[in-house]
């Protein structure tokens, strides 16, 4: 990842399974979104200047930049919002494809996972468009950059 | 609530109206602060549209049979219930499937006449169904969009309205309150001015209408257009109001049935208003059920709903302003009682978000009004909106949850 984007925990020393861990003991709506909030905390801002309209994923509800570089095999995912709690989604998502190749980006099935992480709701009708919408642009650009 | 904050009045005017709401009474934590997207509907809407089904329905206008007697009775009675409700007469009232429908109708047939170069002035207070059929329009047919700028506290801008105002000025578009702010416009002298210059008005009723009995004789908007599922009536059904002697010279904008007097190969000849503007089967049960809505809206103290209203905004608002970084948008407009909310350290969405885990239903983001939002440098609000079945508890719940909300996310 170029050193435009900070650093972050998620798909490295944070893993899917401590996250699988973390949500489940968070019962209740409040305290998914608190967790979530806590997560998007974790996920360091980007600089301003990072924030260009190039890397806005549009159909969110708020706004989300993403950014993918291939490294070797693999590929590095750096994302950002200026909602807490999307942020904290985007945790997830990074947890899920961050340092994974393109094969594993395009047939880890991230919607089942939020369904068992009881996010469901954010892939609602109206909700969902934003995280789908992330979720497709990553696995495009992973399949084209491959 | 602090000691400063009147007193509820008059007492018990929400439980009574609430207690009549089956999904409010079905859902007793949930606080609906929404109703300015839609409203919820009384027990006497759903029965008396259900009633209808079960005892009258038939299509309307064309059987010879009792049944589609009693059928297009039940639905004329209703364009005359809406006509009374607005004081106006019954063949200049217009159903649709709602607001949007009502002003692309007037766009399509009344804006048919417009010449390259005529122009249109629209505030930049409206809601997009009273914005993009009139640029639609604009692109058909070389007539140029005028916006009335706002001034800096959220309200039209009268100078620069005044200055707008010319010889091709032929239509203002604008609210009877802004849907993002619930800023209510100077209308009397907005319309006056507009008349004077020789243009017509069209007056977007969809927030304004569920705040007080509109007067149109007495207004004098030209069109006027209205939901009925914001008015505690039910979806898909809609009103245009327009003066008769326009009416009569606008051409139909739909072809179909219903609005024709006869046809053949050789053309067609079309029915008089308001059925040359209704092609097709109408939402007949709809309409029926917003009638309902306005004979149930008849049996409120409109005094007391006004004051109901105006109480519970004001201890929103009293209590907003404790909580630090929390600003109001056009706070110091005349306003329905609508509140947006800009908030200096948290995204809006985030807040809702937390409400939400909290059954505290409002609304975020542009809410089909982009041009407002950027007229105070924003790019997304919340808001809450209040009705006649809100109650002083719903208002502290919200506060409450607000302050926590902010805490969790400072
Ligand atoms: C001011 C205003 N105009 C028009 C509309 C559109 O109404 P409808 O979607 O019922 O056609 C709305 C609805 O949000 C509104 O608030």
């Amino acid at each position: 990842m170029n050193d435009a984007f900070p650093d972050h925990p998620f798909g490295t020393r944070i893993s899917r399974d401590e996250l699988t861990g973390r949500l489940a003991h968070a019962t209740g709506w409040e305290a998914k979104n608190r967790l979530l909030v806590q997560l998007g905390r974790d996920l360091p801002d980007w600089p301003a200047d990072a924030r260009t309209d190039d890397r806005l994923v549009s159909g969110c509800e708020s706004r989300v930049w993403l950014a993918i570089s291939r490294q070797g095999s693999t590929f590095a995912l750096s994302a950002d919002s200026d909602s807490r709690i999307i942020k904290g989604l985007l945790a997830l998502v990074l947890t899920a494809f961050h340092g994974r190749s393109a094969n594993e980006i395009a047939t880890f099935d991230l919607e089942h996972w939020i369904g068992e992480l009881g996010l469901l709701r954010f892939l609602s009708a109206s909700r969902g468009n934003g995280l789908r919408a992330i979720v497709l642009k990553i696995r495009e650009i992973a399949s084209i950059q491959q | 609530m602090d000691s400063q904050c009147p007193a509820p009045f008059p007492a018990g005017f929400a439980d009574t109206v609430r207690s009549q709401f089956p999904l409010l009474q079905q859902n007793p934590d949930l606080v609906y602060l929404d109703s300015a997207a839609s409203s919820q509907k009384p027990q006497y809407v759903l029965d008396t549209e259900q009633a209808f089904y079960t005892s009258s329905y038939a299509n309307v206008h064309r059987g010879s049979y009792a049944l589609a007697s009693a059928a297009t009775e039940a639905f004329e009675n209703a364009r005359t219930a809406v006509a009374a409700f607005l004081n106006v007469a019954s063949d200049e009232i217009v159903f649709t499937r709602g607001t949007t429908e009502a002003i692309n109708l007037v766009a399509h047939s009344w804006g048919s006449t417009l010449r390259p170069g005529d122009e249109i002035l629209v505030s930049t207070l409206e809601h997009h169904a009273n914005i993009v059929p009139w640029q639609l329009l604009a692109q058909r047919s070389g007539a140029v969009i005028r916006p009335i700028p706002l001034d800096q506290a959220g309200q039209i801008d009268l100078a620069a309205f005044h200055s707008l105002l010319g010889p091709r000025t032929r239509l203002l578009a604008i609210t009877q309150a802004a849907n993002a702010t619930g800023t209510r416009p100077p209308l009397a002298a907005m319309i006056a001015a507009a008349h004077a210059a020789g243009a017509l008005v069209l007056v977007d009723g969809a927030q304004g209408v569920a705040h007080g009995k509109p007067d149109l004789a007495a207004l004098g908007a030209d069109f006027y257009a209205f939901s009925g599922h914001k008015l505690f009536g039910p979806t898909g059904i809609g009103v245009l109001f327009g003066r008769r002697d326009l009416l009569a010279h606008m051409p139909p904008w739909q072809g179909g049935g219903e609005m024709i007097a006869s046809v053949s190969f050789a053309g067609s000849s079309f029915a008089a208003p308001p059925q040359r503007f209704e092609a097709g089967t109408p939402p007949i049960a709809q309409a029926v059920g917003l009638a309902a809505a306005l004979r149930w809206l008849g049996t409120l103290d409109a005094d007391a709903l006004a004051a109901h209203e105006a109480f519970l905004h004001s201890r929103l608002e009293h209590g907003l302003q404790q909580l630090r970084g929390v600003r109001i948008l056009a706070g110091n407009t005349p306003r329905a009682p609508i509140t947006a909310l800009h908030f200096d350290k948290a995204h809006a969405f985030d807040v809702a978000q937390l409400l939400d885990a909290r059954q505290i239903a409002v609304r975020v983001g542009q809410h089909c009004a982009q041009p407002l939002l950027a007229h105070f440098g924003i790019s997304s609000s919340l808001r809450i909106s209040l009705a006649a079945y809100n109650t002083p508890d719903d208002v502290d719940r919200c506060l409450a949850a607000l302050d926590e909300t902010l805490d969790i996310l400072a």
